[in-house]
C-alpha cells in the first residue's frame, strides 16, 4: 500500500479521507481573517470546504459547528467586560431560534430535491453580494466623509421606532419595538441553517442601522445571538439531516483558534473603514467565485449520489 | 507482515492443491478491511493457483468482486437563466456500490456472451433499471461516474501468473468503499467454459474512533447533536485560553 506523505484522516460523516494538516490550514486562514475583521468567518469556511470536495451537506452542517466554537471565547471575553444586552440578544435568539428551525427545514427540503449545492451557493451569492456591496459603498463614504471631516448623528429615528410591542432595553439605552429585533434574529436564523454561518457579518450592521444600537454592545450581543443560533443549527442539521461532523469541526477549529490571535494582533493596526472596506471586497470576491462556478458550464453535466 | 503471510501461503498452495487435487484454489490476503479514522483505501490480494499451466492455449482464470449493493441516483445539470442547477433525475435500485472483474485476459476473448451475462462478469452485464429520467445518458453517467471513482473496475489490470500456475490480483478498494460484506469469485475457465469456481469473502467494516462516531451520530442523534455542541464550544474556549497565555 502507497503511504501518503500527507496526514491523511477519515471524516466519519463526511464519509471520505482528507488531509488534515489541510483541514487545520483552512482553519488558522479562516481564523485569522475572522480575528483580523472581527467577524466570525463562517461565510469564507463553508465555501472552502465546499471547494475541497467535502459534501455540501457536511459543510452547512459543520460549518455552522466550528462558528459556534470560534464564538464562544469571543463572547466570554464580551460577557467579562459587560458588553452585553442579554436583553437584547434574548430577542434576538428567540428570532434566531424559530429562524434555524425554519431554515433546517429548507434545507432538508432543499436536499431531498437534490438541490442543495446550487441552493447553496445561490443564498452565498445573492447575500454576500449585497452584504459586500452595502459594506464597500459604507466604507468608502465613510473614508470620503472623514477626510472632509463631517460629524454624523449616531443613531437616527427611522420606520422602526413606530412599531407596537415597545420594550425598554436599558443596556442599548432604547425604547423600541420588539418586532424589528424578532425579524432581525429570524432572518440571521434561516440564513444560519441555509449557510452554515453565524451571521455576525449581516447582523452587527443590522442591530447599529436597523435597531440603533450602541457600538460598545453590538459586537458582544452579536456574538451572544450567533453562539446561540449555531448551537441551535448544529443540534437541528445533527438529528435531522446528519451533516455534522465532529472530527471535521475539531481539526478547523485547532487552526481556527490559533489563526484568530495572529488575526486579532494584527487587526488592531488596521483603521476601522479601511477594514471594512477590505471585509467588504473579500466577501464580494467569494460571491463572485460562487457565481462563477454557478454560471460556467460544469465539467460533468452528470453527478451521482446515494438514493435517499 | 501481510506480504510474508501471501507468500507463505502462495508457496504453500501448490503442495495443497497436490493433497487435495483440485484444479482451483485460490485465498485472499484479508478477509476484513478495517476503515479507521487514518483509513485512506485498502488493497487486497487475491491469489491462488491451478492445476493445469495458465496463459494462452491453456487455462484462464477471471476474477470478479461485488460489494454490498444500494439504490443510487443520477442527477443531470440543467441551465436555468444562465445558472447551472440539478435537473431531472434517473434513480437505480440494487447498483452494487463496488464491483471489479479482471481475468488473465479480458473476460470478452474466455467466455461466450451468454455465460458472461448469466454470471455476471462485465460491467455491462450489471442490470441498470432505472426509474425517472429515461434517456440513456443516465446509464452511460453512473457507470463512467463509478469508474472515475474506481469503484466500478473492469479489466483495470489484468491476473498477473508467476510460475504458469499461480496468479495473484491486486483488488484496490478506494477510501469512498462502503462498509459492508463482499463477495470475491474466482473462476477457472477451459476452452470457453467455466469448469470450476472458488467463492471467497471479505467484510468492510468500521471500527475505532470513526466507528464509534458513526454510531453514535446514526443510533443516537440527540445524544450525538448535543456532544458536537459542548466539545466545539469546549475547544473554542480551551484553544483561545492556551494561545493568550503565549
Amino acid at each position: 500500500m502507497s503511504r501518503s506523505p500527507h496526514l491523511q484522516i477519515y471524516l466519519p460523516i463526511a464519509e471520505m479521507s482528507v488531509d488534515a494538516l489541510m483541514l487545520v490550514g483552512i482553519g488558522f486562514v479562516v481564523g485569522w481573517l475572522s480575528g483580523l475583521f472581527g467577524v466570525g468567518g463562517g461565510f469564507l469556511l463553508t465555501p472552502m470546504l465546499m471547494l475541497i470536495g467535502i459534501p455540501s451537506t457536511v459543510a452547512v452542517a459543520s460549518g455552522a459547528n466550528q462558528t459556534l466554537g470560534a464564538s464562544v471565547s469571543g463572547l466570554i471575553a464580551q460577557a467579562r467586560r459587560q458588553n452585553v444586552d442579554w436583553q437584547m440578544g434574548g430577542v434576538l435568539v428567540a428570532g434566531g431560534l424559530v429562524g434555524s428551525v425554519v431554515g433546517v427545514q429548507i434545507f432538508a427540503m432543499l436536499r431531498r430535491a437534490g438541490q442543495v449545492d446550487a441552493a447553496v451557493a445561490v443564498f452565498y451569492v445573492v447575500v454576500l453580494g449585497a452584504v459586500g456591496t452595502l459594506m464597500v459603498m459604507e466604507s468608502v463614504r465613510a473614508i470620503f466623509r472623514r477626510s472632509r471631516k463631517q460629524q454624523v448623528r449616531l443613531h437616527t429615528h427611522s420606520w422602526a421606532h413606530g412599531l407596537p410591542f415597545k420594550l425598554r432595553f436599558r443596556k442599548s439605552r432604547l425604547y423600541i419595538s420588539i418586532i424589528p429585533p424578532l425579524m432581525v434574529g429570524f432572518v440571521i436564523g434561516i440564513l444560519s441553517a441555509i449557510m452554515g454561518v453565524g451571521g455576525g457579518f449581516m447582523l452587527v450592521p443590522a442591530m447599529i442601522y436597523i435597531l440603533g444600537m450602541p457600538t460598545a454592545v453590538v459586537i458582544g450581543t452579536s456574538l451572544f445571538q450567533v453562539v446561540c443560533v449555531t448551537a441551535s443549527v448544529t443540534f437541528l442539521q445533527a438529528i435531522q439531516v446528519g451533516g455534522v461532523d465532529i472530527v471535521l469541526t475539531l481539526l478547523l477549529l485547532l487552526g481556527g483558534v490559533a489563526g484568530a490571535q495572529f488575526g486579532a494582533a494584527m487587526g488592531g493596526k488596521l483603521r476601522g473603514e479601511e477594514t471594512r472596506a477590505l471585509l467588504g471586497l473579500l466577501v464580494l470576491g467569494v460571491a463572485g467565485s460562487l457565481l462563477w462556478d454557478l454560471w460556467r458550464v460544469p465539467e460533468n453535466l452528470f453527478s451521482v449520489g446515494p438514493g435517499w | 507482515m501481510g506480504w510474508a503471510a501471501c507468500l507463505a501461503a502462495l508457496l504453500l498452495l501448490p503442495a495443497l492443491a497436490f493433497a487435495q487435487p483440485s484444479p482451483l484454489v485460490a485465498r485472499l490476503s484479508t478477509e476484513r478491511v478495517a476503515i479507521t479514522t487514518a483509513f485512506v483505501g485498502e488493497s487486497i490480494l487475491v491469489f491462488g493457483s491451478t492445476e493445469e499451466p495458465l496463459g494462452p492455449g491453456g487455462d484462464e482464470v477471471i476474477i470478479l468482486a461485488r460489494g454490498p449493493s444500494g439504490p443510487f441516483v443520477v442527477r443531470r445539470k440543467v441551465e436555468v437563466l444562465g445558472l447551472w442547477f440539478n435537473g431531472p433525475s434517473a434513480r437505480f435500485e440494487n447498483v452494487p456500490g463496488f464491483y471489479a472483474v479482471a481475468g488473465t485476459r479480458p473476460a470478452s476473448l474466455l467466455l461466450p456472451e451468454d455465460v458472461r451475462q448469466a454470471r455476471g462478469i462485465g460491467l455491462a452485464t450489471i442490470p441498470l433499471n432505472s426509474t425517472g429520467a429515461r434517456a440513456p445518458g443516465f446509464r452511460r453517467a453512473l457507470a463512467s461516474l463509478k469508474q472515475s471513482a474506481n469503484l466500478w473496475q473492469e479489466d483495470a489490470q489484468p491476473i498477473e501468473i508467476a510460475g504458469s500456475r499461480l496468479f495473484n490480483l491486486r483488488l484496490p478498494l478506494p477510501s469512498t468503499v462502503q462498509p459492508g460484506s463482499y463477495r470475491v469469485e474466482v473462476m477457472l475457465v477451459r476452452a470457453r467454459r467455466v469448469v470450476a469456481t472458488e467463492q471467497l469473502g471479505f467484510i468492510v467494516e468500521r471500527v475505532g474512533t470513526a466507528a464509534e462516531i458513526e454510531r453514535v451520530a446514526r443510533g443516537q442523534p440527540v445524544l450525538y447533536a448535543l456532544i458536537c455542541i459542548i466539545l466545539a464550544a469546549l475547544a473554542g474556549w480551551l484553544g483561545s485560553v492556551l494561545f493568550r497565555r503565549n
